[in-house]
C-alpha cells in the first residue's frame, strides 16, 4: 500500500522542523525502509534544509547604534501618561519554557475598607523569578518555584509574610512595625535588614542567611529559644520531623537539626554564594548532585533524574552566569564524570 | 544526536537565553541585556518585516520601533510568556500597518502580500551545492504563496516552533503544519527533478 505523496512530505516536513511526534517519526522510518527510493528524496532535501536554504541578509551595519539613538530621542520626551496613583508592584518573572508557559502572579487589591482579610499572593514557577515591592517599601526578590503571601493588614502592627521557597528580602527600616517572615520551620523577625530565606518543602533544610543588620529567629520546634543572627551568619534548620523535634533540644550536639555557620564567598564574587541567584547567577557551593538537581529543576524548569544513588552524593561547586542548560550540564559532566541526556525537558544523569 | 534534535536543543537554548535577558531587563533595566537581546533577535525580526514591507529602511525602522516598545514596557515584561513571539507579533502588526497606510485603502492581509519578497543574498558558499541548484530553490521559495512563504521563513530560518509561528501569524497550528508540508513538497520535488544532486553533499 503506497501512502500518498503529500503524506510523505508532511512527515518529512515534521521531521525537518523537529515537530514530529515519536509515532510520526516511526511512520516515516517505516516508509523509508519499505521504499528506498523515498530515502533518496529525503536525503536530497534534508541536506538543503539543514545547510543551504536561502536566508535573507540581516540588518545593515550600525543598526544597533541608529536604534539606540532613536531610543534616546524617544526617552527624552516627557512621558505621555503622567501622574496618577501608582502602585509599586513590579513583577518581573520570566518564562523559560517551551510549552505554553504561563507565568502568573498576584491578585493585588488596592487598599479599600473591607472587613475581610484578603491575602495577596505572589508566586513564581520553575524557571522564573520575580521582584516585588511591598506596600512598606521593602523589596523582595522571589526565586523560582516560590510563593510569598502577605495579608492586607500588612501595614498593621507587624508586617507579616509567609514564604514557601526562597526569597531575598531587603526590608525597609521601621522599628515600630517589625517584619516577620514565617516559614514551615522557622519565623524570622527583623526590624530593617537584608537577608535571604530558603525554605522549599522538598528540601532537607531551611536556611536563613543574614547580609546586613540583625534578626531574631524563632524555631517552631522550640519557640522558647531565640537565635540572633549577625551579618554573614547562616542558619540551617532541618525540615525533617517538623512536629516531633518539639521535645528534642535543638542544640549543637544534635547538629543535624540545627546548624549555625558562616556564608561562603567565592573568589570572583563579592556577594555570598547564597544570594548569587538574585544576580541571576546559578551557584553551587559544595552541594550534592541531589541538591544541584533540585536547583536546576527550578532554575531551568526541567525534570532531572539521577539513576544512580551513589551519584547523588557527589559534591559540586561552581557559579554559572547566563549559561544555558546544556552548558551547565556539560560543565558538571566534566567534573563529575557521568553521562547524561537531555530529552524534551527531562535531564537524565547516569554513571 | 540527529541534526533535527540539535535544532530543538538550539531552540530550548535560545528560549533560555532570551528569558534570561528578559529578566535582566525587567528587574534591573539592564542596558547590556537589552543590547544583547537586540543583537540576538533584530536580524530575524528584520528579515520577517522585510518580507512583508520590502524596503530595507522601513524594515529597519520597524525593528527599531519594536525594540523601543520593548524598552518602554520593561517594567511589565515579566507578564509576557514568550518574548520572541511577542516581538514578532508586534513586528507583524507594524508591517501590516505600514502596508495599509501605503496602499490606498486596500485591505492588506497576509494572504494579499506580494510574492517574491525574498531577496538576493542567499549564500551557497562553502556548501557543496551548485549555485544553480541554490538559485532554483530560492526561486521556488520566492514563488510560494505569501503566507506559505512566511511560514517557511519563520520555521526554517528563524527556527520557530509551529505553535509560535501560529501565534505570530494568527493562524492555527494546523495551517502552519500544512503550509510547511506544501513548501517542503515543492522544494523536495524540484530537487529531485534536478536529479540526485546532493549525492556528493550527503557523503561530506
Amino acid at each position: 500500500m503506497h501512502p500518498r505523496e503529500d503524506q510523505f512530505w508532511l512527515l518529512v516536513s515534521l521531521r525537518f522542523s523537529g515537530e514530529a511526534t515519536p509515532e510520526e517519526s516511526a511512520m516515516l522510518d517505516r516508509l523509508l525502509e519499505e521504499r528506498p527510493e523515498m530515502a533518496a528524496r529525503l536525503e536530497a532535501t534534508s541536506d538543503w534544509w539543514i545547510h543551504a536554504a536561502p536566508r535573507n541578509p540581516g540588518l545593515k551595519k550600525g543598526a544597533l547604534q541608529r536604534h539606540l539613538q532613536r531610543l534616546n530621542e524617544r526617552e527624552k520626551l516627557p512621558p505621555r501618561r503622567g501622574g496618577g496613583r501608582r502602585l509599586f508592584l513590579f513583577i518581573a518573572g520570566v518564562a523559560a519554557s517551551l510549552a505554553g508557559f504561563s507565568f502568573f502572579i498576584y491578585h493585588w487589591t488596592p487598599k479599600h475598607p473591607t472587613p475581610t482579610v484578603a491575602h495577596n499572593s505572589i508566586s513564581t514557577k520553575s524557571g522564573s523569578k520575580s521582584k516585588i515591592q511591598l506596600p512598606d517599601g521593602s523589596q523582595v526578590w522571589l526565586n523560582s518555584d516560590s510563593r510569598l503571601i502577605y495579608s492586607e493588614t500588612f501595614t498593621g502592627n507587624e508586617r507579616e509574610v509567609q514564604l514557601c521557597g526562597e526569597a531575598y528580602f531587603d526590608v525597609a527600616k521601621d522599628p515600630i512595625h517589625p517584619f516577620v517572615i514565617h516559614t514551615n520551620t522557622i519565623d524570622v523577625r527583623v526590624l530593617g535588614t537584608t537577608l535571604n530565606v530558603r525554605s522549599y518543602s522538598n528540601e532537607k533544610n531551611t536556611e536563613a542567611v543574614l547580609i546586613r543588620g540583625s534578626v531574631e529567629v524563632i524555631l517552631h520546634s522550640d519557640p522558647e529559644k531565640k537565635i540572633i543572627l549577625k551579618p554573614n551568619d547562616k542558619l540551617i534548620v532541618s525540615n525533617a520531623n517538623l512536629a516531633s523535634t518539639k521535645t528534642a533540644k535543638a542544640d549543637a550536639d544534635s547538629g543535624r537539626t540545627l546548624n549555625l555557620g558562616k556564608v561562603h564567598f567565592m573568589a570572583r564574587d563579592s556577594s555570598a554564594v547564597e544570594v548569587l541567584w538574585v544576580k541571576n547567577k546559578l551557584a553551587f557551593d559544595k552541594e550534592t548532585l541531589e541538591t544541584v538537581a533540585l536547583k536546576m529543576e527550578r532554575w531551568f524548569n526541567v525534570k532531572v533524574i539521577i539513576t544512580d544513588d551513589s551519584l547523588k552524593q557527589m559534591e559540586f561547586s561552581g557559579v554559572f552566569e547566563e549559561e544555558a542548560l546544556p552548558q551547565v550540564m556539560e560543565a558538571l559532566r566534566l567534573t563529575g564524570n557521568f553521562h547524561y541526556t537531555i530529552r524534551r525537558r527531562v535531564v537524565t544523569i547516569r554513571p | 544526536m540527529s541534526d533535527y534534535n540539535v535544532r530543538m536543543l538550539d531552540h530550548l537554548d535560545q528560549l533560555t537565553v532570551i528569558s534570561g535577558l528578559q529578566m535582566r531587563i525587567a528587574l534591573y533595566e539592564d542596558m547590556k541585556a537589552y543590547k544583547q537581546l537586540y543583537e540576538l533577535l533584530s536580524d530575524g525580526l528584520y528579515r520577517f518585516s522585510y518580507s512583508m514591507v520590502r524596503s530595507a529602511e522601513v524594515a529597519e525602522e520597524i525593528v527599531s520601533d519594536v525594540f523601543i516598545k520593548l524598552w518602554q514596557m520593561r517594567a511589565r515584561l515579566s507578564e509576557i510568556d514568550n518574548l520572541r513571539v511577542y516581538l514578532y507579533t508586534i513586528a507583524r502588526n507594524c508591517s501590516l500597518n505600514y502596508l495599509e497606510r501605503n496602499a490606498d485603502s486596500r485591505v492588506i492581509g497576509l494572504e494579499n502580500l506580494d510574492s517574491g519578497a525574498f531577496a538576493e543574498g542567499a549564500n551557497p558558499a562553502d556548501l557543496c551545492i551548485s549555485a544553480d541548484l541554490a538559485n532554483q530553490m530560492r526561486r521556488i521559495v520566492q514563488q510560494l504563496p505569501p503566507q506559505c512563504r512566511l511560514i517557511f521563513q519563520l520555521v526554517r530560518e528563524e527556527g520557530l516552533r509551529y505553535k509560535e509561528v501560529a501565534a505570530i501569524l494568527d493562524v492555527s497550528p494546523y495551517t502552519v503544519r500544512n503550509q510547511l508540508a506544501i513548501a517542503i513538497q515543492k522544494l523536495g520535488e524540484a530537487s529531485l527533478l534536478k536529479g540526485i544532486l546532493f549525492k556528493g553533499v550527503a557523503e561530506k
